[in-house]
């Protein structure tokens, strides 16, 4: 069965994309990320990510308004699409899935 | 940060990623970025906002992408036409690219033979390149080199030159006291070869130096250890018996240990403290000492009349040489006045009335390795000719794969025409086309360019050998080399292809798809004129190989007027002390040896020299002193060597007298006027001091024979009484020189523990003309891969004519015609190009190798039949070259090339 496969990467910022709501675009997604994770991610990084997903259609964009600051240059605002929607609900039941597989004592070695 | 607005991100870094940046996201990656970057100073400060904006742009650069939806103005949205390709845009680019290669692999034959042809060209030119940038960069690494000259004296005494490399003692320090320009000097004085030991091993090193104090000052060779290192290498050669080695001869004599402390024992000069290791002398360099010994260690002549010591002078900054070449004669006045009164008895003003001179001359150290051919030289130097004679065959090797270049690209434009003129009907506008051709003869040369590297890599080492230096990989990777390689490569690709590339695209495609342009072959009398520039050159590089083959011929079988083979030479025969005459009447008794002889002075090889002055006692002018070479020679001298005599009798232990008689040769007969030269009698003026003068008389006259190289005329010669045991020569008669070698190192070995070492008289004399033979070689090697080259391009070019004829060919055929006329109808254009160039080359080559010849005091003279020859061995080449082609295109079956119509 041919399903597009989320990346670990590509989760998280489909996931952040969704938590920004209108307010997602490239600068607010690094930094969102950053702050969510904790971890340093590269703008260059963040774009590609967010490119790939674009093509895989998990997201739609549009230009914003023109703004003063930033040289006059307008935002991309990504959205997440109905597929995106459901690739990270597919993802989300499937880490449920396991989760609930797991043997309550291994669980509980866990500290779950 | 005190202006955090003032310095926007890096403004190359935007400019970068508005070129190459993905085109569909523009507008709002650099708008993001910009926005990073304010957040970034406020964060983490400008410099780190800087490094992380450039470090995002390029990963942000997509130099490939193309722009896949083109948004249609819109009314928030004007402006921006759609997109047109540039000849110079990335999507033409790699279409250019992509067509180059697919032409190129359709034409598999032409492609190989233009790259084959650029790649050996481009790589002889890459040696050469490597070879000629080493030549010119001697001495030039020295800190100080433009204000470092060395001194020499240049004068005439009874009519003969002197010119010496070494000066007098005193010169160095007399220069310093009393001109303010002169900043500093240090002398270097050889004291030829050294037996050295450390415990129980010894070696022979014949670079060995005395050197005043300074030296590591002077010349910028760093010094890796010893008492004060790095800030004052003025110390280490202050004390007697010191010295400073090499880092390999370090490494040679005590291997891991530290050598600071050691010592060494120089032959007979004593024991030395080694007190510091230098960098071995780095190859560029015109001296290659390994040893270099403090100068208070030995004894120094300390008059003005002689030359010992090479003096190198460092001037003041802003001081010019001139000022101080003006003051010599001055110098000269003050301190050499007395001593020419002293020794020749006359004044310095009568001197100079009778035509003698002696002066001291400057040059720069910089010009000893290629322009400085004087008596004494540290080491043979090269010359400046072979410099300007390689430069000159590089770049007639590289134009003549370059005209193979553009003569098949021509010669194929006449298939493409058909591809022009479409191209032209859908819309290409010229630029593209250009773009095209270039791009394509662009990436020939970068192909050719990789199997150049390929053919040099792998040639490097016998080149090396061939021209005596080292050079590594490395030496193409470093400096300018690689960025000049690459964009000499660019220029010659954008050279060779823009003929077709211009001349193609300015076909008119109408006339074109018409079929009435016969395209390509139009443009004869260019592709003409380039076959017969490059016929020329390589009829040129033929008549000089043969040149410079039949010169070496001449010298090396010339009559030299002593018997050369059968000799052998052993070396350092001093080192056997007060034994060595035992040890030769030892040899003497050995039945493969015919004779021994103590022989210092030898005419060929490593030699001592010596030089004095003689007054003719009763000859024609009395008062003139002649300045003559001087051998001092035993009585088995002249049987062993297998030199006659003219006049009179050889040395003889019968006549106790002998030690006050000479020999000399003929031409010191001429010299001295005597026609009877026997019982006259010479005075030598030696030192000046009167202990030091001796008269002799002359007890016979050796026929002349060659004592120095082929380059001078015989000069008089004076032959004393009495042996010199530097080396001894052994005249043999033996077909088992492997056995005899073994007997005499036994025998050598019962006597001391010396190394054994040993040379043959005719190897000797070969290695004296070793840069000619180096020369001839090369220049062999040259001519042959010019002619490969020309033939590669001429081979194209026939197979090309005949593809273009073959229906002529085929239509003649089935009229009657034979093969052989059709084979002469083809080849005969070629012919009559190649006659052309034997014309043109013939008085270019007869000049210049005139000129070369002018250098040798005995030459051969240029004969006709060398031209002749050359012009023959040309015919034949570019017959055989083009008749391959045109046989094959006779034989064809007409059939075969006329159905297709």
């Amino acid at each position: 069965m041919k399903r597009a496969f989320l990346g670990e990467f590509e989760e998280v910022v489909l996931l952040t994309v969704a938590i920004l709501d209108e307010g997602a675009y490239g600068v607010s997604i690094t930094q969102e990320i950053e702050q969510k994770t904790g971890r340093a991610v590269g703008f260059s990084t963040v774009h590609t990510t967010l490119q790939r997903l674009e093509e895989k259609g998990f997201l739609s964009s549009r230009m914003g308004g023109a703004t003063a600051e930033r040289g006059g240059r307008r935002k991309r605002f990504f959205n997440v699409t109905a597929a995106g929607r459901k690739a990270l609900q597919e993802v989300k039941q499937v880490r449920i899935d396991l989760w609930n597989a797991l043997p309550p004592q291994t669980l509980q070695l866990m500290g779950g | 940060m005190k202006h955090p607005q003032n310095l926007g991100p890096p403004r190359w870094a935007t400019r970068l990623l508005t070129g190459w940046g993905h085109p569909d996201t523009q507008e709002e990656v650099q708008g993001d970025l910009l926005e990073l970057y304010t957040h970034w100073v406020e964060t983490v400060g400008e410099r780190k906002a800087r490094w992380r904006y450039v470090l995002s742009v390029l990963k942000l650069l997509r130099p490939l992408a193309k722009q896949t939806k083109y948004q249609y103005p819109t009314p928030e949205r004007p402006g921006e036409e759609p997109r047109t390709t540039f000849f110079s845009s990335p999507d033409m680019l790699r279409n250019y690219l992509k067509i180059a290669w697919r032409n190129l692999v359709l034409h598999k034959a032409f492609t190989a033979i233009n790259v084959i042809g650029l790649a050996v060209g481009l790589a002889t030119c890459l040696l050469i390149v490597l070879f000629v940038l080493h030549e010119l960069s001697y001495d030039r690494y020295h800190a100080n080199a433009d204000r470092l000259y060395r001194m020499t004296i240049h004068g005439q005494v009874g009519g003969k030159e002197i010119n010496t490399a070494e000066v007098s003692v005193p010169a160095g320090p007399a220069l310093i006291q009393d001109y303010s320009g002169v900043e500093a000097f240090t002398r270097l004085r050889q004291d030829g070869t050294f037996i050295v030991k450390h415990d129980h091993e010894s070696f022979k090193e014949e670079h060995v130096v005395f050197a005043d104090s300074n030296v590591f000052n002077i010349f910028s060779i760093p010094l890796l250890k010893g008492r004060g290192a790095g800030t004052n290498p003025k110390t280490v050669l202050t004390e007697p018996n010191t010295v400073v080695i090499t880092e390999t001869i370090a490494r040679k004599y005590f291997g891991e240990q530290d050598p600071i402390g050691q010592t060494l024992t120089l032959g007979t000069a004593g024991l030395f403290r080694v007190t510091g290791v230098c960098q071995d002398v780095p190859s560029n360099t015109h001296f290659h000492y390994d040893i270099f010994g403090s100068i208070r260690s030995i004894q120094l002549r300390n008059t003005w009349l002689s030359s010992s010591c090479f003096t190198y002078v460092l001037l003041r900054p802003g001081y010019s040489i001139n000022n101080l070449q003006a003051k010599m004669p001055e110098l000269v006045k003050k301190y050499i006045g007395s001593e020419i009164q002293e020794l020749f008895g006359i004044s310095l003003a009568e001197f100079t009335r009778k035509g003698d001179v002696f002066g001291f001359h400057f040059q720069p150290v910089t010009s000893i390795h290629l322009h400085s051919d004087l008596e004494g030289e540290i080491e043979p130097n090269s010359d400046i000719k072979y410099v300007y004679i390689f430069s000159i065959i590089a770049v007639f090797i590289l134009l003549v794969a370059c005209i193979n270049f553009m003569n098949l690209s021509t010669a194929g434009s006449a298939g493409r025409a058909k591809e022009v003129g479409i191209r032209k009907v859908l819309g290409s506008v010229r630029q593209q086309l250009v773009g095209q051709f270039l791009s394509e003869s662009i990436l020939v040369t970068f192909i050719a360019l990789l199997v150049a590297l390929g053919i040099v890599v792998a040639v490097l080492p016998s080149f090396n050998q061939l021209a005596g230096k080292q050079f590594g990989i490395s030496a193409f990777t470093s400096g300018w080399m690689l960025p000049g390689i690459l964009l000499t490569c660019l220029l010659i690709g954008l050279l060779a292809g823009s003929y077709p590339a211009f001349f193609l695209s300015a076909f008119k495609p109408v006339s074109v798809l018409k079929g009435s342009v016969r395209a390509g072959f139009r443009s004869g009398w260019l592709r003409n004129t380039l076959v017969t520039t490059q016929f020329v050159v390589s009829i040129g590089m033929i008549i000089g190989t043969l040149v410079v083959y039949q010169q070496l011929h001449f010298i090396q079988n010339k009559k030299v007027g002593f018997d050369k083979d059968q000799v052998l030479v052993l070396h350092d025969t001093y080192a056997l002390g007060p034994k060595a005459n035992a040890f030769r009447a030892e040899l003497t008794k050995l039945s493969q040896v015919q004779a021994v002889t103590q022989a210092g002075y030898l005419p060929a090889g490593a030699s001592n020299s010596g030089n004095d002055g003689f007054q003719s006692e009763n000859g024609s002018s009395p008062t003139t002193t002649y300045r003559e070479k001087t051998y001092y020679i035993d009585e088995n001298y002249l049987p062993t060597l297998g030199i006659s005599l003219a006049q009179g009798r050889n040395f003889s232990k019968a006549f106790p007298s002998d030690s006050s008689a000479v020999l000399i040769n003929e031409a010191a007969a001429k010299r001295f006027g005597w026609k009877n030269p026997v019982g006259q009698r010479l005075s030598t003026l030696g030192n000046g001091s009167p202990e030091s003068r001796h008269v002799y008389t002359v007890i016979g006259v050796v026929k002349d024979f060659h004592f120095e190289s082929m380059h001078q005329r015989i000069a008089p010669l004076v032959m004393v009484y009495g042996a010199d045991n530097y080396q001894m020569a052994l005249r043999i008669r033996t077909t088992d020189i492997p056995g005899l070698l073994k007997t005499l190192e036994q025998r050598w070995k019962a006597q001391t523990d010396n190394p054994f070492a040993y040379s043959f008289l005719n190897e000797r004399f070969n290695t004296v003309y070793q840069s000619e033979q180096r020369v001839g070689q090369l220049f062999g090697i040259f001519a042959g891969l010019t002619v490969l080259i020309s033939c590669l391009g001429l081979f194209g070019l026939a197979m090309f004519t005949a593809q273009q004829r073959t229906k002529e060919i085929g239509v003649r055929k089935v009229l009657g015609a034979s093969v052989a006329s059709v084979v002469a109808l083809l080849s005969k254009d070629f012919l009559k190009l190649v006659v052309i160039a034997i014309v043109i080359a013939s008085p270019l080559a007869w000049y210049a190798m005139n000129r070369w010849l002018q250098d040798f005091a005995y030459k051969i003279d240029l004969s006709w039949w060398v031209f002749a020859l050359a012009g023959f061995l040309a015919i034949g080449i570019a017959l055989v070259t083009v008749s391959f082609q045109s046989i094959k295109a006779a034989l064809t079956n007409p059939v075969k090339s006329l159905r297709s119509e």
